[in-house]
């Protein structure tokens, strides 16, 4: 048993859950909140990673972080080394991969809240921040925990982004997955075993863990 | 009712133009009485009016002005929509509280919690403490809603939730003019004269306090006897008390009543 690459997964994901909520939160406010070819822009772009091939990803970002190119010194000269094949370029990928699997429930379930809610709250002197606290997160929570958890599970379970932009260094960037892939590699089938087992658990459980809870009887990806 | 009380009523000027559909809205009309009603057919923009008065909509062109205290030293005048200055007041800065006429109370607040929703946040001291407390137990008995209090709108019936809207609007902070849509619709005749007497009495309608409300049935507004402003195909067509502007639709119904 790999305890490293578990403890480096869960690490990993747990970071990617908390920043991405931060920043799902108000673009899927947002893109909830009014229509327009600006915001469908913006929700296709977020959709992206959903259908493109993790590695295209991974590639633009190993580009765009790793030391070849301006942006990638920029970063190098910035922090003292480069972004890719470390665990915050890993955190960056992961959130990037993951945008889709945040946003989209947040934006179903703030869609679904009965927009005469928010005009009455308006009307008796509540901030558009107020309304959205009082009214509008608390209306939408199921939706918050699914995205959380999707948000979470899914950083478990990616490998393509991981494959290409982090490489695989143990205690940085060689997470489960990875893993998997090596000790397959290595013909190491009795680990290849236990770590494929963890994983499916792992998926299992947190999906029966929501759908249990109900939460999933709001599209998930709606 | 006094002079000296009446003077401190605030005087809402309302100009709105506003397309909506197919019906062009153009009205123009000053509420200078504690109690004024739109009256009209369904269709006629009573509820876009309001909408606009309410700051929910943004009319294609006009002019909201809310002057408090009028004939005080305390008088002002607040200019909340204004078109061609490009002024506009959101709806949560303007001090007009509104109960919409589908009450859209806060599914995962109490009744109580719904209530207290527009009441100022914080109190200062002591008194300020029991002056809000006993505004909340006057509201709650005079809209008789003490006992679900503590009962989300789930569970409440019709005429509960229409209850704790009208009094979670009265109860909202410095209310200067209420905006009530079609309050009574549904109700019948006595639960109506209780509410009625519930938003008229001292503790609920404060002086410094106006009522605009809409409705198209005539017995209300003769109940109500309040101002009554005739609207059609978005026109104001009449402003007056209600026996005169309503003479005509009164004679109707007495003749329907009595062949």
């Amino acid at each position: 048993m790999d305890s490293q690459a578990l403890w480096l997964t869960l690490r990993l994901a747990l970071t990617t859950t908390a920043l991405l909520l931060a920043i799902a939160l108000p673009v899927g406010w947002w893109i909830a909140s009014g229509n327009g070819p600006l915001r469908a822009l913006v929700q296709s772009i977020v959709a992206l990673p959903l259908v493109l091939p993790p590695t295209v990803l991974g590639f633009y970002l190993l580009v765009a972080l790793g030391p070849l190119t301006a942006p990638g010194r920029l970063i190098i000269h910035l922090l003292g080394h480069p972004l890719a094949f470390s665990f915050s370029g890993l955190v960056i990928g992961s959130i990037l991969y993951s945008l889709p699997f945040a946003v989209q429930p947040l934006v179903a379930g703030f869609r679904a809240v009965d927009p005469a809610l928010l005009e009455v709250a308006s009307t008796l002197g509540a901030s558009p921040l107020r309304v959205f606290t009082t009214i509008t997160l608390p209306l939408a929570k199921p939706s918050l925990l699914a995205a959380a958890v999707l948000t979470f599970t899914h950083t478990v379970g990616e490998f393509g982004v991981v494959l290409m932009l982090g490489g695989n260094i143990p205690g940085a960037t060689r997470t489960l997955s990875i893993a998997l892939y090596d000790q397959v590699q290595d013909f190491n089938y009795a680990a290849a075993n236990r770590t494929a087992e963890l994983l499916l658990l792992f998926s299992l459980l947190t999906l029966l863990a929501i759908y249990w809870r109900g939460a999933a009887r709001r599209p998930l990806l709606g | 009712m006094d002079s000296a009380s009446a003077l401190s009523r605030p005087i809402h000027t309302i100009q709105i133009a506003h397309r909506i559909g197919s019906l062009a809205i153009d009205v123009s009309f000053t509420i200078t009485k504690p109690w004024t009603i739109l009256f009209g057919p369904s269709g006629s923009g009573k509820t876009t009016i309001l909408r606009a008065i309410a700051g929910l909509i943004r009319p294609n062109r006009g002019k909201i002005v809310s002057k408090v205290f009028p004939g005080t030293n305390l008088e002002r005048t607040f200019t909340l929509v204004d078109t061609d200055m490009g002024k506009f007041t959101p709806a949560h800065e303007r001090v007009i509280r509104m109960a919409p006429q589908q009450p859209s109370l806060f599914p995962n607040l109490t009744a109580l919690e719904n209530m207290k929703y527009g009441m100022p946040l914080f109190v200062r001291d002591r008194t300020e403490e029991e002056a809000r407390d006993q505004l909340i137990e006057d509201l709650m008995n005079a809209f008789q809603i003490a006992h679900v209090a503590n009962t989300r709108p789930g569970k409440l019936s019709g005429g509960e939730a229409q209850r704790v809207n009208l009094a979670r609007a009265r109860a909202a902070m410095g209310c200067r003019l209420l905006l009530l849509d079609e309050p009574f619709t549904g109700m019948d005749a006595e639960l109506r004269t209780g509410l009625i007497v519930a938003l008229q009495n001292k503790q609920s309608f404060p002086e410094t306090s106006q009522i605009l409300s809409v409705t198209h049935d005539v017995a209300e507004a003769f109940q109500l006897g309040a101002e009554v402003i005739k609207i059609a195909d978005g026109k104001v067509i009449a402003q007056g008390p209600v026996e005169t502007v309503l003479a005509e639709e009164r004679a109707r119904l007495l003749q329907q009543l009595n062949p």
